[in-house]
């Protein structure tokens, strides 16, 4: 078996699809990482401009609890990913920050209260520059790399059909299996040799660049990225290897190869994602605004209601402070509701790009690399429980000042003292390793499927080969 | 020759890959075409909605200070072919006398989940730039390489015929082959296209299609002309279909990724930018001291602009500025139901006052638009145009660049309706003066008689015809062809040296 991986091993290191693709993959990680390390410092000095901005806020805000529980802890920023260069992840489209909102009500003076409030426009409306994808790894290794493996089986048993050397090699006392395995490990390696190169390459010159540190943690990633790279990448091997055994003549093969490559990663997930998103029609920006209206306008019902008749002095206090954390959480309930409509939509859209291998690897990529949709639900999970512990600090801090009558959402009622901005909670984004695992594990198991299908498809075309 | 075309061609029409060209072509488009439809009606009904939303919310306004013109932009149904900028850009612009609206200043509608752009957006024109080349260099790689290696083409030579024929008819027999396919699925996808309800293609958008099909065809011919290249130059079939492989990879998928990632982005003009704004800060400020001027100086005495009205309703004023874009102006509205008996005298003062603030207000708006107008052309535009031409290098680009001014689609086509929101501000600022608006009652309340919107000119968008998107489009089409000849010629001459 090892004899005939390095027979194939001999013969591709020296075709001119071996130089091409060297040439072609080290292009393209060279310019990924030039890329990175123009982009990359620059995001991260505006997160820390903004984060320093949204702290200098806490602090102003923070000498007196009432205006801090009012307006709240400021805008909360997503951590860039020091991985991004591996998957892009449609980040560009992802909004990185979840706002706060308080308003003044003109009516009975009341200010209403802090409340999450999630972007609603794409961030890019203004932009007229043309519309490119990123070159990050999952576009390398997602069209790139997966072209190349079939361009390097395509002729793999065909091939050697046509010359006549299949009938040479099968003459030997060699199993089947043993040639097939043979001609896949070859057929791998020779793809990983440039593929290896160029990433490293690549990561050599991150890592020379003094502007980004990869940690531990980091380099992990990068293994399993890397490894998930080489199971794509036998996938379409082993598809070659299956349509080559199947068809007689190499040129055929090549067409039908491409046919399904273009097929299956170029239109498969753009087309089934819009399909998919033609399902369900989530909540409206004119809707949510028309809902959180009426809501807002039926709060204020109740209130005038209540205050039709003459309350007393403590009652009325306590009926205010109510009212403006009643108002302040149901909007951020319908919020919620709102978003989760729109996630909703795009989880099976994304559920259903699964049929194409890239949607698979790319959803794989941008959960290890820590970018894209997932990491997105991360961060807004991370800026909801910030929220409840702002909520639970204040109503903390609150109960600690013997002065106050413990009645938050409205002045009069609440302690007006002033607060540590040290104390209060900071919001740290975080990514969750395990969580990744446990969101990509489904992803990986359908990879390995699919590739152990397309395998034992091509022993099966392979074994019934006649010479 | 007849018999020489005829030959090359039923060598292409019998092969698999032919049947499996016609075959994936038609699904994809057809396919394709079918969700491109059902997103096009949803766009178009979220359109309809929006445009009757913003009828209702502007009836609703009982003042016309109050009150905000809202135009949208309606879908284009030749986004299909090429969505181009037509789904990214703002597609509803408030017109108001106090700013001269432009892109930047528009808001979007229908656009119900942000998230989905996370998606690649398709279009038939995508699906060509992929299939197409793709096609062209598979029928193309053995043209020569592989009668060569089987030793047809010396046989071919030896009869009396000239190289350049032979050329010549294996060129038109393949293109013939792989218009095929081109011509049925697009036809499809028209037939498709008639049958929705929700679109109508005038006979405009009809030539606007047969523009998009020659472009196609040239971008087929493009590609077919490099496979031929390829193949004449190398001799083996192998070689020239990796060559072609590598190559195809590196034009389609590659270099319009890559390339604008790679040329340093021209530095945004933040001195322009700042120069600019002060310059805009500058027009308001005065208006602001004439302002205050016209206020101390009238028959009434203090300085408030709502002349201490007291009354149902609201009122709130503030200048406001976004130096990123460029916007700034003043905004004053006052939306009152009534007033106590002691406002009434205050009302001719208010009314002349508000009369000389419109007048004011329009004046500064425009002379920020003499200074926002080109500013924004040099901060925005330019370096995406510059960006724009490092993509045309590949033909890849320039057809797609091609198609998307045919469809109305590009930038220039999605500006247009911006011109024409200019144009209807202009038209809506005569009918104020025209009504004396600025200088009514209703300006700013509306207890004896409220704002009537019914006399408001109405707005409608018409697209430019033909003759503007040909004069956008022929320039790229027109290079395109050329690519076409400088690669034909390069080929007969490689050919015409070819030792058999």
């Amino acid at each position: 078996m090892w004899h005939i991986a390095k027979r194939e091993l001999y013969d591709n290191l020296n075709s001119l699809r071996f130089a091409l693709a060297t040439v072609l993959l080290l292009g393209l990680m060279l310019t990924n990482a030039a890329v990175y390390l123009h982009e990359h410092p620059k995001r991260i000095q505006k997160y820390n401009a903004s984060i320093n901005e949204a702290l200098t806020g806490v602090t102003t805000r923070a000498e007196s609890l009432y205006t801090l529980a009012q307006e709240g802890p400021g805008l909360l920023y997503k951590k860039p990913s020091t991985l991004r260069f591996c998957a892009e992840g449609g980040e560009p489209f992802l909004p990185n920050v979840v706002g706060g909102t308080f308003l003044w009500s003109s009516s009975g003076g009341l200010k209403g209260f802090w409340r999450l409030n999630y972007p609603s426009t794409s961030p890019n409306l203004t932009d007229i520059r043309p519309n490119v994808t990123k070159v990050d790894w999952a576009f390398i290794i997602g069209y790139v790399l997966s072209l190349i493996a079939i361009l390097f089986t395509f002729d793999a048993v065909s091939g050697e059909r046509e010359r006549g050397t299949l009938r040479l090699m099968l003459a030997n006392p060699i199993p089947r299996h043993t040639v097939l395995i043979g001609k896949l490990l070859g057929a791998l390696i020779s793809v990983s040799i440039p593929f290896a190169l160029a990433v490293l390459m690549n990561l050599l010159v991150i890592s020379t660049s003094s502007t980004v540190q990869l940690g531990a943690d980091a380099w992990g990633r990068l293994g399993i990225i890397f490894f998930i790279a080489l199971l794509y990448a036998s996938l379409f091997l082993a598809l070659g290897l299956l349509v080559s055994a199947r068809v007689s003549r190499s040129a055929v093969s090549l067409v039908i190869l491409l046919l399904i490559w273009v097929t299956f990663v170029v239109f498969v997930p753009s087309t089934l994602a819009s399909i998919a998103g033609g399902f369900s029609s989530p909540m409206s920006t004119d809707e949510l605004w028309q809902r959180r209206g009426e809501l807002y306008a039926k709060r204020w019902e109740r209130y005038d209601a209540y205050f039709a008749e003459r309350v007393e002095r403590s009652k009325e206090i306590q009926f205010k402070g109510e009212h403006v954390i009643a108002e302040a959480e149901e909007q951020e309930r319908v919020n919620e509701e709102h978003l989760a409509q729109q996630i909703a939509q795009v989880k099976f859209a994304r559920g259903t790009t699964r049929v194409s291998p890239i949607a698979i690897s790319q959803h794989l990529f941008e959960s290890f690399a820590g970018t894209g949709f997932e990491r997105h639900l991360q961060f807004l999970e991370n800026a909801r429980t910030h929220a409840r512990q702002f909520r639970k600090f204040i109503a903390d801090t609150d109960s600690g000042d013997p002065e106050s009558s413990h009645i938050i959402g409205i002045r009069e009622g609440m302690s007006e003292k002033p607060v540590n901005p040290a104390a209060v909670p900071k919001f740290e984004d975080m990514l969750n390793l395990s969580r990744d695992f446990n969101a990509a594990l489904m992803d990986l198991l359908l990879l390995v499927l699919l590739f152990v299908v397309l395998l034992s498809g091509a022993y099966l075309a392979f074994v019934r080969v006649e010479v | 020759m007849m018999t020489l075309i005829r030959r090359e061609l039923l060598d292409n029409l019998m092969t698999f890959r032919f049947a499996a060209a016609t075959f994936i072509m038609l699904l994809l488009v057809v396919a394709n075409t079918f969700v491109l439809i059902i997103d096009y009606e949803r766009r178009l009904a979220s359109h309809n909605d929006a445009v009757k939303m913003h009828q209702r919310q502007l009836q609703e306004k009982i003042t016309y200070s109050a009150g905000e013109v809202r135009v949208d932009r309606p879908p284009n149904p030749l986004s299909i072919f090429n969505v181009g900028f037509d789904k990214r850009l703002g597609n509803e612009v408030r017109i108001s006398h106090r700013v001269v609206p432009s892109l930047w200043d528009a808001g979007m509608h229908g656009s119900d989940n942000p998230f989905m752009d996370m998606f690649a957006s398709m279009d038939i024109v995508f699906i060509f730039e992929v299939i197409l080349s793709l096609f062209a260099l598979i029928f193309a790689y053995n043209a020569f390489a592989g009668e060569y290696e089987s030793g047809t083409l010396r046989l071919v030579l030896t009869h009396p015929i000239g190289r350049g024929k032979i050329l010549v008819a294996k060129y038109m027999s393949a293109m013939l082959c792989l218009i095929v396919p081109l011509l049925i699925s697009l036809l499809l996808s028209i037939i498709l296209l008639t049958t929705s309800t929700a679109i109508s293609l005038n006979s405009d958008d009809f030539l606007r299609i047969g523009g998009i099909i020659l472009t196609s065809v040239a971008y087929l011919s493009v590609f077919y002309l490099i496979g031929l290249l390829i193949s004449a130059a190398t001799r083996r079939t192998s070689t020239a279909l990796m060559l072609s492989m590598f190559i195809w990879g590196f034009l389609v998928l590659v270099y319009p990724n890559m390339i604008l990632t790679v040329v340093p982005r021209p530095e945004s003009p933040d001195a322009l930018r700042t120069s600019a704004f002060n310059q805009i800060e500058n027009i308001w400020e005065t208006f602001d001291k004439e302002r205050k001027h016209y206020l101390a100086t009238d028959d009434f005495p203090g300085e408030d602009w709502g002349y201490e009205l007291r009354g149902l309703g609201s009122r709130g004023a503030n200048l406001m500025g976004n130096s990123q874009r460029l916007l700034y102006t003043y905004r004053s509205v006052m939306n009152f139901e009534g007033f106590g008996e002691k406002d009434e005298p205050k009302m001719p003062h208010a009314q002349k006052h508000f009369g000389f603030l419109g007048a004011q207000t329009i004046d500064a708006a425009d002379r920020t638009w003499l200074i926002r107008k080109p500013a924004l052309e040099e901060i925005f535009i330019q370096r995406a145009d510059i960006e724009r031409i490092y993509l045309k290098l590949s033909p890849v680009g320039l057809y797609d660049a091609a198609t998307q001014a045919w469809a109305g689609t590009d930038l220039l086509g999605v500006r247009d309706f911006f011109h024409a929101a200019r144009q209807y501000r202009q038209s809506v600022i005569n009918y104020f003066y025209d009504n004396k608006v600025f200088e009514s009652r209703q300006w700013f309340a509306g207890d004896k008689g409220e704002a009537d919107w019914s006399g408001l000119p109405q707005f409608s968008f018409q697209r430019d015809d033909i003759n503007t998107n040909a004069k956008r489009a022929i320039p790229d089409v027109c290079l395109l062809l050329m690519i076409n000849v400088v690669l034909f010629i390069v080929i007969f001459l490689i050919f015409i040296k070819t030792e058999v």
